[in-house]
């Protein structure tokens, strides 16, 4: 009886971002240990509906398929979850399966994810280790900060954590949570820290940590387990110390 | 992005300001008026001795308006502009924070709806010269009464979540451990001052002073 047991999945399917979004349904094959990913490569090597119309396949980002390169998070059953790691098996169905909405959409399941790209320039997520001479060793960073950090640096910048986020939306340039954390793991270390200051001041602007109204979907949402509220709560310390007693303490 | 200093954005600084006035002065505000209306647990003449008081403070009207009317309009008005660029996602997502997030809100539209009607009612309209007698007679009506209890359990509850977002937010309950510190914090807070609303109420309704023992006897 195996053999013929079906999965239901439900696509959202939009050609560009200018044509109108339909769903398709389809039927596939059930195979031991299914993920979402594989209901999209199965559609792929035989695109045709639940009700045998010819398609096309369905546009999508994935790569390392384990959970560690980001590029997969979507809309499965309602919910910003990566599809590598969506098991078939536990999941309601039909399987609804719809593009990240808090992004541009390129097409179909595609979203461009510029945005969080563009505000890890604007905090400078990264330790400025080039110089025109050689900089020598820098300084050992103790266990305590490598703990602290090991969980930080797990992000994938997948988007979940914006997707949830009330704050984030059309009315609001919010960087989102991911951002934030990334400022604490490079303020935390000895060598970032020389750019703690400017990566304070760039969440102070528009969009900066004064649009988290402290929902926590973050840190439920993230599918590294990153304590993002914690993240939060320090680097608004550390922002509002910088932003409300800078121009006295300097 | 310039590397020489900038400046904290307006929106930055109006936030802050919104998070801190909801703490001080209108937070410690509720908790004055909650303690001086207690009196009325005591008897009419103590309530009466305590409000007049407070009506005959010096600098009255600019303590009224520096101190409690204008940072309410602005919190309560800031506020809703808040409002207005989130956008709620309850349905898809039940987590308890989110719940919070959201009921923040409508407490704070009702909280601000009530405070306004009360200080037309309690304020304006006997100029600032409220007496027992006054407030008792309003509480026999069951729709002034119902408003009442409605309006102290919706400001009893953005206070108790809006001491949690304010400690989570300024960084001061930071570790998971220290923000569930808050929160239940900020629960003790709401349902202490839920409670403590409400039998002001039933004083005034009730004619009930339980406190009356404290009296020395005549």
């Amino acid at each position: 009886m195996a053999e013929t047991k079906q999965v239901i999945v439900k696509v959202k399917r939009q050609a560009s971002p200018k044509d109108p979004a339909r769903w398709e349904e389809f039927s596939l094959q059930w195979r031991p240990s299914m993920n979402v990913i594989i209901c999209l490569r199965d559609i792929a090597e035989n695109p045709v509906t639940r009700d045998g119309k010819k398609t096309t396949p369905i546009s999508y980002d994935s790569n390392c398929l384990e959970e560690i390169c980001g590029s997969c998070a979507m809309l499965i059953n309602g919910k910003a979850r990566m599809a590598c790691s969506a098991l078939v098996d536990q999941l309601e169905q039909p399987i609804r399966i719809e593009p990240l909405s808090k992004f541009p959409l390129v097409r179909d399941l595609t979203v461009d994810r510029q945005f969080m790209f563009e505000s890890l320039k604007r905090v400078k997520a990264w330790i400025p280790i080039d110089g025109t001479y050689n900089l020598g060793e820098g300084p050992r960073i103790s266990p305590e900060i490598q703990e602290k950090g090991y969980p930080l640096s797990n992000c994938i910048s997948c988007g979940s954590c914006l997707e949830v986020c009330p704050q984030v939306n059309e009315h609001n340039q919010f960087v989102g949570a991911a951002i934030i954390s990334q400022v604490r793991l490079f303020n935390m270390h000895p060598t970032g820290a020389m750019n703690k200051s400017e990566r304070l001041k760039a969440l102070m602007g528009p969009g900066g940590i004064q649009e988290c109204a402290n929902a926590q979907n973050c840190v439920h949402a993230c599918p590294k387990n990153i304590p993002l509220t914690e993240s939060i709560a320090e680097v608004n310390r550390d922002v509002w110390k910088q932003a409300l007693l800078g121009w006295l303490t300097g | 992005m310039s590397f020489t200093a900038s400046q904290p954005d307006t929106s930055y600084l109006l936030r802050k300001l919104h998070s801190f006035t909801g703490i001080l002065p209108v937070g410690a505000f509720l908790a004055e008026h909650f303690w001086s209306n207690s009196s009325a647990l005591v008897s009419p003449q103590r309530y009466n001795d305590v409000s007049q008081e407070l009506q005959t403070i010096p600098f009255r009207l600019a303590v009224e308006w520096g101190a409690i009317f204008l940072p309410m309009l602005f919190h309560g008005g800031y506020g809703i502009w808040i409002w207005l660029r989130g956008k709620s996602n309850v349905s898809d997502y039940p987590w308890a924070g989110n719940w919070l997030y959201t009921l923040q809100r409508y407490t704070g539209l009702i909280a601000f709806a009530y405070i306004g009607w009360h200080l037309y009612t309690e304020r304006w309209l006997t100029h600032g010269r409220s007496t027992y007698a006054n407030v008792a007679e309003d509480m026999q009506n069951p729709w002034y009464l119902a408003f009442f209890v409605v309006g102290i359990l919706a400001s009893s509850f953005h206070l108790g979540a809006g001491i949690w977002n304010f400690l989570c937010k300024w960084g001061l309950a930071a570790t998971v451990k220290a923000q569930q510190a808050a929160g239940r914090f900020g629960a003790v807070v709401g349902v202490t001052f839920s409670l403590v609303g409400i039998l002001i109420v039933l004083s005034f309704r009730f004619d009930w002073h339980p406190f009356s023992a404290y009296l020395p006897n005549k």
